[in-house]
């Protein structure tokens, strides 16, 4: 029989041995449990969340990261480059102005083993604008009349305005995902488990494990046939973390061997001057600028001192006072580049507009200038602007300091006093759409890789700013511009449009993200073009 | 007159009639708890769809600044955020009561799904968290009580008020630091590696809960992965308790070491260690059962601070993920589950303590 102190004695060997084999466990772990294998799987980490995994229900950075590497792309854009060219396709091209015809090869495959068929590209077109998801981006088939599968191999595509250069561009981008009829629904977003149980993939990878807004696993896919080579390495392992710092500390310790998307400018810092890591630049797409409204700003439409040409000085006196190099540089330590078009720097047709009219010619403020702007047009100085931006991070943790630095800008050549007020983002979004802002801060993530997408949506009259401009002679060049078939015509409707616009200033651009990653130094294959899109085939190490 | 005293006979055995009165005073007991559990529920999930709604509706929350507002407005009126409040309230409550708490603006999950996918790392995680809590606070109050108003007793009391006083991302942040950053002994965030996770996700009718996962894999390198993922969570959660075990389990030592039977004991020659070890500290424990239901409150709030500091993926963690997304249908669900978590474990530990120690009943 055991006594009570031998029972303790039992109990107290029992608890100590379970924690020396926990303290044991955990510290033949320690971090290498984490990753750093010999094999040539990628460790990839994100703060990009997805959505879903069906194309027809997402319209984000997160579940487009996904998408790109395991759906099919009739046409898409090579490495570094930004044409269109085919992809799943053999060929794609106008027919006649409405009709745009791909061509498939023969004898494609799901990776499930289901033919790939013309059937399959309609269906997924077809489900797209039916379903018309509040979360996706059907929108984007704006011109898409109908689809038509001739047989097999052949997809041919009424649209219903004539010469639409943009539909090739957007077969590149969200709703351009070829889907397998056989696993998707017709009339209903698809589960992701479904879609990964199905093994429903016809890119360059499969997902063999996926864990929502966690990990996905990804394998290369044998049956992948299009535009990008093979996958170099032997899978990736792609981790979602919420937090860019724990992101940082990740990439830092080795626990993910590619962290993109999105790191603070002060950890890139921080990080460029590690010699385990290499932080890699490529162009960006994001733009950061002011929206003016042409009601309510100083001599607006609907102010007492309404003076549509005194309102056009005040917002060219900004744009001459504005130092796009030092906020780029202070408080984004050059993880942004100054502005100086509505179109961003490294997109066909992008000028340098601002630079050239307004400052010192080069880029930089020029209070001089300004202040004969405002005197050539009889307005009274100091101008009392109303400034808003957007208190709750969603657009990055520094707006303040972006802010409060162009507020320091416009104040200290005295001809502006700003008052600079912060909103939560839902009062904010509902504010700035009713007039209540004069000046205030937005930013833009392109839906697509073209110039078009930083005009069309911005300067049309029924705009999504919704700040009360309009121009005869933007709206014409704009609309001409999207059906203008050849190239060299189009781009100068693309010029012309920001010279117009950078007279007008409907808006005034300040800065331009780049994209950036930063891999292990033993990472290779890190490409960041003007796709936006971050493919993994090429990772290795 | 005398009055006639009732024949013997007729009245019942003491016994069987204080039996009778135990056993229907628990019943009693335990319907009168949970009864009051439902108004408590309600209350909760009124308030909170309350407080969700003075900030507006959750389409504009959700996608204002990217849609124009006609397409906005064309939105909120299809999902009938434009109705009156006290229809879409009704409309509400009759769906939570059917266990139906929406679809995710944000990612358009099932809010029952993100539950069931969360919830197993925060109950792991408050288990974990307990166990700390358990093993730093019962023994040091136990020694608090033992050298009472010695040094060390001091010492101790004033680590329980600092345990409890740190604000959990704050301990968190520097353990981190330490122990992650510094020492690159331990993981800075998540529940295991990437591989490992992998792994983890691929185990058939996985349970959600890492360490259980892992062992019935039967992999040595996962289960050490994920125990070692779960030190420093687990550790800046748990002190939190710890601190207020540790001031409980002292003062009823302290009190218990003061009862009769233990001066009996210590008059027989039972040294002061003894007597603390087999007598003071059972009787001490079982106030500790009752503050557990506190506890669970007071844990989840710390889970979603400790959750967000080490991306541990849990309820916690997805709460604060939803409400940066603005997200109010999952932001409701989650609240009002977690409400209900929280008044369901009180009844729990309510109907233990009663057992336990029957002048709970009275």
């Amino acid at each position: 029989m055991i006594s009570v102190s031998q029972k303790a004695r039992v109990r107290l060997g029992l608890v100590a041995a379970t924690a020396a084999a926990g303290l044991v466990l955990a510290g033949c772990a320690g971090n290498g449990g984490t990753g750093g294998s010999d094999d040539n799987v990628i460790l990839v980490g994100t703060t990009d969340k997805v959505t879903t995994l069906d194309p027809a229900g997402s319209y984000d950075n997160g579940s487009l990261a996904i998408q790109t590497q395991v759906f099919p792309y009739l046409v898409n854009t090579d490495y570094n480059s930004t044409d269109v060219v085919p992809d799943l396709a053999e060929s794609a091209e106008f027919t006649s102005p409405s009709e745009y015809t791909v061509k498939l090869p023969a004898g494609l495959k799901w990776a499930n083993g289901n033919d790939l068929t013309s059937s399959d590209v309609k269906f997924s077109f077809d489900r797209n604008i039916a379903i018309a998801d509040p979360n996706g981006a059907s929108s984007l088939l704006y011109n898409l009349d109908n689809v038509e599968a001739p047989d097999d191999t052949t997809v041919v595509f009424h649209l219903k305005t004539d010469n639409d250069q943009i539909f090739p561009l957007i077969l590149t981008s969200f709703p351009g995902a070829i889907v397998d009829e056989e696993s998707f629904s017709a009339d209903a977003i698809t589960p992701d488990n479904d879609i990964v149980k199905a093994n429903a993939f016809g890119g360059p990878y499969v997902i063999t494990s996926y864990d929502f807004n966690k990990t996905v696993e990804f394998a290369p896919n044998t049956e992948y046939k299009g535009l990008l080579d093979a996958a170099t390495n032997d899978g990736v392992i792609l981790s979602v973390y919420a937090d860019s710092s724990n992101l940082k500390l990740a990439v830092q310790e080795g626990e993910v061997d590619v962290a993109y998307r999105s790191l603070s400018p002060t950890d890139i810092e921080d990080l460029r001057g590690n010699d385990a890591v290499k932080v890699v630049d490529g162009p960006g797409g994001e733009l950061r600028y002011v929206v003016f409204n042409f009601d309510t700003m100083p001599y607006g439409a609907k102010t007492a001192e309404a003076d549509a040409a005194k309102a056009q000085a005040v917002r060219q006196a900004f744009a001459s006072l504005i130092d796009r190099q030092a906020i780029a540089t202070q408080v984004y330590k050059d993880t942004y580049t100054p502005a100086y078009s509505f179109v961003p720097d490294g997109f066909a047709g992008a000028t340098t507009v601002l630079k050239d009219l307004y400052g010192d010619g080069n880029g930089g403020p020029d209070a001089d200038k300004a202040k004969g702007i405002l005197e050539a047009a009889g307005v009274t100085t100091p101008v009392q602007l109303s400034l808003q931006y957007n208190s709750d991070d969603h657009y990055g943790p520094s707006s303040g300091d972006e802010y409060a630095m162009v507020k320091e800008q416009l104040e200290a050549s005295g001809l502006f006093t700003v008052d600079l007020q912060s909103t939560e983002w839902v009062q904010y979004s509902k504010d700035r759409v009713a007039d209540v802002y004069p000046a205030y801060q937005l930013g833009w993530f392109p839906d697509y890789s073209d110039s078009d997408n930083y005009l069309t949506p911005f300067f049309l009259t029924n705009n999504f700013l919704g700040n009360h401009f309009s121009d005869s002679e933007v709206e014409k060049l704009i609309l001409a511009q999207a059906v203008e078939p050849d190239h060299d015509t189009r781009i100068q409707d693309i010029e012309d449009i920001q010279a117009r616009m950078g007279e007008l200033l409907s808006t005034v651009p300040l800065l331009q993200g780049a994209q950036i990653a930063v891999a292990g130094s033993g990472i290779d294959g890190v490409i960041l073009d003007a796709s936006f899109k971050f493919r993994y085939a090429p990772l290795t190490k | 007159m005398i009055e006639s005293v009732p024949p013997r006979s007729k009245a019942p055995a003491p016994a069987a009639a204080k039996k009778r009165a135990v056993g229907g005073g628990f019943a009693r007991y335990l319907v009168v708890r949970f009864l009051l559990m439902i108004p408590t529920v309600f209350i909760l999930v009124t308030l909170v769809f309350l407080l969700m709604r003075t900030t507006g509706d959750p389409l504009t929350a959700a996608l204002g600044g990217r849609l124009p507002a006609d397409q906005l407005a064309e939105r909120i009126h299809a999902a009938g955020y434009d109705r009156p409040l006290i229809v879409q309230y009704i409309e509400y409550i009759g769906q939570v009561f059917t266990g139906n708490f929406g679809r995710t603006l944000s990612d358009n999950q099932l809010v029952t799904d993100v539950l069931f996918r969360y919830g197993p790392a925060t109950l792991e995680l408050a288990i974990y968290a307990l166990i700390v809590a358990f093993i730093v606070g019962i023994p040091l109050g136990m020694l608090a009580a033992y050298l009472r108003d010695r040094w060390p007793d001091a010492v101790l009391r004033v680590f329980a008020i600092l345990f409890y006083a740190t604000p959990v991302f704050f301990a968190g942040l520097v353990l981190k630091l330490i122990f992650a950053v510094g020492l690159h002994w331990l993981p800075a965030s998540g529940r295991a590696g990437a591989r490992n996770e992998v792994a983890l996700n691929r185990v058939e009718g996985k349970t959600g809960i890492h360490l259980i996962d892992a062992i019935r894999l039967g992999d040595g390198a996962i289960i050490g992965d994920v125990l070692a993922h779960a030190v420093l969570p687990a550790i800046a959660l748990g002190l939190l308790t710890a601190g207020i075990f540790l001031r409980l389990v002292r003062t009823n030592v302290i009190g218990t070491l003061g009862q009769p039977y233990v001066d009996a004991a210590r008059s027989r020659g039972v040294s002061e260690f003894r007597l603390v070890r087999h007598h003071a500290y059972k009787p001490a424990l079982i106030p500790i059962i009752t503050v557990i239901g506190l506890q669970i409150a007071l844990l989840l709030g710390g889970a979603v601070l400790t959750e967000t500091t080490f991306e541990w993926k849990g309820l916690g963690f997805q709460l604060v993920q939803y409400l940066l997304a603005r997200d109010f249908v999952a932001v409701q669900g989650i609240v009002a589950l977690l409400a209900v978590i929280v008044a369901v474990t009180n009844f729990i530990v309510d109907i233990i303590a009663a057992i336990i120690d029957p002048r709970v009943r009275y």
